[in-house]
């Protein structure tokens, strides 16, 4: 037997490779006494924008890498930079994060490298097996962070929760993954989508029960509806910021793995999973835009409007063509954008109001905080999809791409999900602007005990250092959501550039991957 | 640099100036909010200079220059682009938005001091310029639309500054609602032209129109008819006027800037931007005609009544517009906007001189309570004179010009156009009546306790009172403020009046007949391909013989004037009262708010009160609302219930999801 050395290009792998790099250093770094939790924090942020420029300059690249492992192209790549830009912002929000002190500031950025690490397997994975390998990269940091505050019970049962329910959604990918698989005889999406027009395995029985445990499996990472149901309660205990990037990065990079294994691999049974997915958008719509009235936790609420906005996203899948590809990548990062400028008012707020996320915490914060409250309102308006906000633009080749794709009354739908979505998001701009600040009420003490553990060993956790006071007006959250909210502006007005390098991207996906 | 790139940063310095108001409020001194607008207003006048030049260094026939910044979007077959339109139309009206307005936000420097809003109003007045400036160089017609929109709000926030006074806050809604019923017009008119035409960039519009509407076809009239409602409701035409007098409850640079100069102009811009449309549509354009002539005599009707100084000067605004409507609806486009271009000069300039008469008044608006200024105000006096003789077209000055040209082009295209010249004249002649009522009344007679108070060094400063209604004022924000600025002793304002001044009696010399053709020449190819324009020429005789005409009717008019406000004072009052009907009509300015209410609010008040409290409201609506609603109640709790935070339960919804997903790939693939 000879084994022949793969050629190793690594130009490509270089945004990979600088990530492992950042997170060795990141690690040692930690562990060095005198290295504070800044540097920390900028060591990782270092890291992520040197992988975001080895991104940017791979752009343009279309080839295989690792004997048909991943393939380096433009929908990757935008997948790859909106994850960082997720990333980046979360180690922003994270800075003064209880989580963090609890965890221990190396650990929690290590762990956050890592997802991100998963993130880039995944976005570039052509393959079943590294589709696999990234997803549960991306998965298993998640799973530790957001039980990372381990003082507060809710964070705990997140963690938990996220990890037993996220288990069984893997299992279920897997065992998609293997029927597959057995039918086509190859983990390359290349290879299977050959077989399945050669061999006319369309109506096979494994191929179509491996593809709906598949679906379901990837449905349930992202969320969609009926498989939503962990989402609300893990968004609601993970700590804020790790809410934020599961919200963001973990979508659109699922987002993209999902149509590369549709549309490159399984582009044979479009027909067949297009009208399913359909269905899942529908309800993910009506599940997500409902469930959200009434919540009062705006970490829930968002969860709930997450899983309507992944809905609408969805639709871009569902039309089969680059014009909804493009539209679905423009949407994503344009709701990255939203969600950072919502979450990251939300986590200031969280610290300093006493009220955690209720929307109590966010009463009147326009006549006080205005720095806060812009950006919230710009963000929520931008999910709304209001004109001169990114999200309008989005919404609009959203429902385009439907139209044209045939698929006019899954835009209908969309439109009326976003009409009763004005139902709660009024209602965050209404506590806003119009409500009185109420008093703060009597917090429990600020740092509650570990869950289960003696009081003395609270005492000498570690000796880590506790949140210092005055933690809550921190420039760097309020600059976070401002950065975020002007970007949304911007591109509200401006869209062409971001419309061209989603145009790019979308065209990246329908070129078959080779073998 | 290209002109279009000046034209762009015509554009850019207004709408910086307003956001950098309203965001450093808190952290500049108060006076620099003042400053930095009138800065921005100003370098935005340099920038139209150098697009001017620009634009002059282009060969004649290639004066049309298009600049798109960016794709906005293009859906569905619609291209909306970012693009603004610069040939000598626009620049010209560039030109006279920003110059004026660089005069008016230096007047306002000084008379807004004592205000509390100071700031507020120079972020409002920078705005304004910005989306007037949008209107003019829009390229296509969603910008267009944008700008005429923006307009709308500006004048509304503007007139509704003082919001404390009710009868300001009425007004501004009552501007606002109107200024949406033009906006409506415009709007269906660009769907029309979108579905004829099927494009919305207006250099296309123009080129493609004379292909696809025939000339007079029903289309044709019902998008000019469209676009009148749009151009009729901006420049307060009959029977959209009534927001006009109203309006004048605003700040007076307000009612100077935008209620005279600027603003209420974008009708008459509209109509000769749209001149193709209507050249293709001569019944919408004579109906245009019409309305511009009973307008020009009805305002002039009521200018001669009224005692409200700013309403006098309001209504003369009405009726000098009603002149440019007719001329460009005629075909007279360059006669038309030459004087638009003069009329902003000396209105804007009588304004100031009012703002100024009224502050010395002590905010008293009334014409009865005024006189014998002659003395006390010895630099706002003369201005005053010198805005009323332009307005007045005495012989020289600008407006006697300007006035001309429009009824001797009437006189040329013949048969019923003689109707514009004749009608023409006889509101001249009211014209200069009124225009020397109001010189006469402030000026001469006996000097009224402020002046006499004047004389002698001291600015009346009475109780702060509403001057419509007499009703003490809230003194708090919104409130103008408790000083008064008369021009004698604030010198922005008396250079910002002493330019106007010469412009006003000197501007008319670019345009002499037989002479100078400045404006003529600089316009000529816009309106190149028009036919009425080729066809019409009034020879220079014919000129001067109207310009003689009009001289004596002017002086005529000032001398009636003179008569029965000076040599007979006891004259108009004994007319009033003899002929009590005509002028208790005319000084209820025909009744038009009265018929508007009886035809129009009233009876959708009452549709409204009906059907609030009938069967279709509380029935049928009301349940189709309470299961709507009621569905996604519902529906958000059972979600709710059904999110029990057991993972046993969600581990079963996975299961059932499932195995439906897996039957119906099953089957679906099986079937296939």
């Amino acid at each position: 037997m000879t084994f022949n050395q793969p050629t190793i290009d690594y130009a490509g792998l270089s945004p990979l490779i600088a990530l492992v790099a950042t997170l060795c250093v990141v690690i040692i770094a930690s562990i060095i006494p005198r290295v504070g939790r800044f540097s920390v924090a900028l060591l990782t942020l270092i890291g992520f924008a040197t992988t975001a420029g080895l991104t940017i300059w791979q752009w343009g690249a279309s080839e295989n890498l690792v004997s048909n492992a991943l393939r380096i192209d433009d929908i990757g790549s935008m997948a790859i930079l909106i994850a960082l830009l997720a990333a980046a912002g979360t180690v922003l929000l994270s800075l003064r994060e209880p989580a963090a002190y609890t965890a221990g500031h190396g650990a929690y950025y290590a762990l956050l490298i890592g997802s991100v690490m998963g993130m880039v397997v995944l976005a570039q994975s052509i393959n079943l097996i590294s589709f696999f390998v990234g997803l549960e990269l991306l998965s298993i940091p998640l799973y530790v962070l957001c039980g990372a505050a381990v003082r507060r019970k809710e964070s705990l049962e997140s963690g938990l929760k996220y990890l037993i329910v996220g288990s069984l959604g893997s299992a279920t990918l897997l065992y998609g993954f293997a029927l597959i698989y057995g039918a086509t005889g190859s983990t390359n999406f290349g290879v299977i989508a050959e077989e399945l027009t050669s061999a006319q395995l369309a109506s096979d029985t494994l191929v179509l029960a491996g593809v709906a445990m598949a679906v379901v499996g990837i449905a349930f990472k992202l969320s969609l509806a009926p498989f939503h149901q962990w989402a609300p309660d893990v968004y609601e205990g993970a700590p804020t910021p790790i809410t934020a990037f599961m919200a963001v990065a973990t979508k659109a990079v699922v987002f993209v793995a999902f149509a590369r294994l549709l549309e490159q691999g399984l582009g044979e049974l479009s027909g067949i999973w297009s009208d399913a997915l359909a269905v899942l958008a529908v309800i993910s719509i009506v599940i997500g835009n409902v469930g959200a009235i009434g919540q009062r936790s705006i970490k829930r609420l968002l969860g709930y409007s997450g899983i309507a906005q992944g809905g609408y996203i969805l639709v871009g899948l569902v039309v089969v063509s680059t014009e909804g590809a493009g539209a679905m990548i423009f949407y994503l990062a344009v709701y990255a954008l939203a969600n950072l400028a919502v979450f990251a008012p939300l986590v200031a707020r969280e610290r300093e109001s006493g009220f955690g996320d209720d929307v109590n915490g966010i009463a009147g914060i326009g006549r006080t905080r205005p720095w806060l409250a812009w950006p919230m309102t710009i963000g929520v308006l931008s999910m709304i999809g209001l004109p001169g906000t990114a999200g309008f633009i989005g919404k609009l080749f959203l429902i385009q791409a439907a139209v044209d794709g045939d698929y006019t009354w899954l835009a209908v739908v969309v439109v009326i999900g976003t009409v009763v979505s004005l139902g709660y998001y009024l209602r965050l701009l209404s506590a806003i602007w119009m409500e009185p600040q109420p008093d703060a009420p009597n917090t429990q003490s600020p740092m509650p005990v570990i869950a289960g553990g003696a009081p003395e060993a609270d005492a000498s956790a570690g000796g880590r250092e506790e949140v210092p006071p005055g933690s809550s007006r921190c420039v760097l959250v309020v600059g976070t959501g401002v950065i975020c909210a002007a970007a949304t502006v911007l591109l509200g007005i401006y869209p062409e550039q971001l419309i061209q390098w989603a145009t790019e991207a979308g065209e990246a996906i329908t070129r078959a991957v080779g073998l | 640099m290209d002109a279009v790139t000046f034209a762009w940063l015509v554009l850019a310095f207004p709408l910086a100036g307003s956001i950098l108001i309203s965001l450093s409020f808190k952290l500049l001194p108060r006076r620099a909010a003042g400053y930095i607008g009138t800065a921005a207003i100003a370098i935005a006048f340099g920038f139209a200079v150098a697009a001017l030049i620009g634009l002059l260094s282009h060969p004649v026939e290639e004066r049309s220059l298009n600049g798109a910044l960016y794709d906005y979007a293009a859906v569905a077959g619609i291209d909306v682009e970012l693009s603004i339109l610069v040939d000598p139309l626009s620049v010209f009206m560039c030109l006279i938005v920003t110059g004026v307005s660089t005069l008016i936000h230096l007047y306002s420097l000084a008379y807004m001091t004592s205000d509390r809003g100071y700031n507020r109003f120079f972020a409002y007045l920078n705005f304004f310029v910005f989306s007037m400036l949008l209107l003019i160089l829009a390229g296509n017609l969603v910008l267009l639309i944008v700008g005429w929109a923006f307009v709308g709000f500006a004048s509304y926030a503007l007139i509704s500054f003082w919001y404390r006074r009710t009868t300001a806050t009425a007004a501004g809604m009552k501007a606002f609602v109107i200024n949406v019923v033009g906006d409506i017009g415009l709007v269906l008119a660009a769907f029309l032209i979108l579905r004829e035409i099927g494009v919305l960039d207006l250099t296309e519009i123009f080129e493609k129109a004379p292909e696809d509407l025939s000339v007079n076809s029903g289309v044709a009239v019902a998008i000019g008819l469209l676009l009148l409602v749009g151009a009729f409701a901006k420049s307060a035409q009959i029977p959209l006027h009534t927001w006009l007098a109203d309006a004048m409850e605003g700040p007076t640079p307000v009612s100077a800037l935008i209620h005279a100069a600027t603003m209420v102009t974008a009708g008459v811009y509209l109509i000769a931007r749209f001149w193709p449309i209507f050249e293709l549509a001569p019944t919408a354009a004579d109906i245009a005609a019409f309305t511009g002539l009973a307008t020009l005599l009805f305002a002039g009707t009521v200018a001669l009544v009224v005692t409200d100084l700013k309403r006098v000067i309001a209504y003369s605004t009405i009726s000098q517009i009603g002149y440019m409507v007719v001329g460009v609806s005629i075909g007279a486009y360059t006669a038309g906007l030459f004087h638009l271009m003069t009329h902003a000069f000396f209105k804007a300039l009588l304004f100031m001189a009012a703002g100024s008469v009224i502050a010395a008044m002590a905010a008293v608006q009334d014409l009865d309570k005024m006189g014998g200024f002659r003395k006390a105000l010895r630099f706002t006096g003369p201005m005053l004179v010198i805005g009323a003789l332009a307005l007045a077209a005495f012989p020289g000055t600008s407006g006697f010009f300007s006035k001309d040209e429009i009824l001797v082009f009437a006189e040329a295209r013949g048969g019923m156009y003689m109707i514009f010249a004749i009608g023409g004249y006889i509101g001249a002649l009211m014209t200069a009546v009124y225009s020397f009522r109001i010189v006469y009344r402030v000026l001469s007679g006996p000097p009224c306790k402020e002046a006499a108070e004047l004389e002698q060094g001291h600015l009346a400063h009475g109780e702060p009172v509403n001057p419509k209604t007499g009703e003490t004022e809230d003194t708090d924000v919104g409130f103008p403020g408790s000083e008064h600025w008369i021009a004698e002793r604030a010198r922005p304002m008396r250079v910002a009046m002493s330019i106007l001044a010469f412009l006003a009696l000197f501007a008319g010399l670019v345009q002499v007949p037989g002479v100078t053709h400045v404006i003529d020449s600089f316009l000529e190819p816009v309106f190149a391909e028009s036919k009425l324009a080729e066809d019409y020429h009034p020879t220079v005789a014919a000129e001067w013989r109207g310009l003689a005409i009009g001289a004596v009717i002017s002086i005529l008019g000032i001398l009636l004037a003179r008569y029965l406000w000076v040599t007979n004072p006891a004259l108009p009052a004994r007319l009033a009262k003899r002929f009590r009907r005509i002028h208790d009509f005319c000084a209820n300015a025909w009744y038009f708010d009265k018929l508007i209410d009886v035809l129009v609010v009233r009876p959708v008040q009452a549709f409204g009160d009906k059907i609030a409290d009938s069967f279709v409201e509380n029935k049928v609506i009301g349940t189709f609302a309470a299961i709507a609603t009621g569905t996604v109640r519902g529906a958000g709790a059972a979600v709710r219930i059904s999110q029990s935070g057991y993972l046993r339960a969600y581990a079963m919804v996975l299961l059932l999801g499932l195995i439906g997903l897996g039957i119906y790939f099953l089957i679906a693939g099986g079937g296939a």
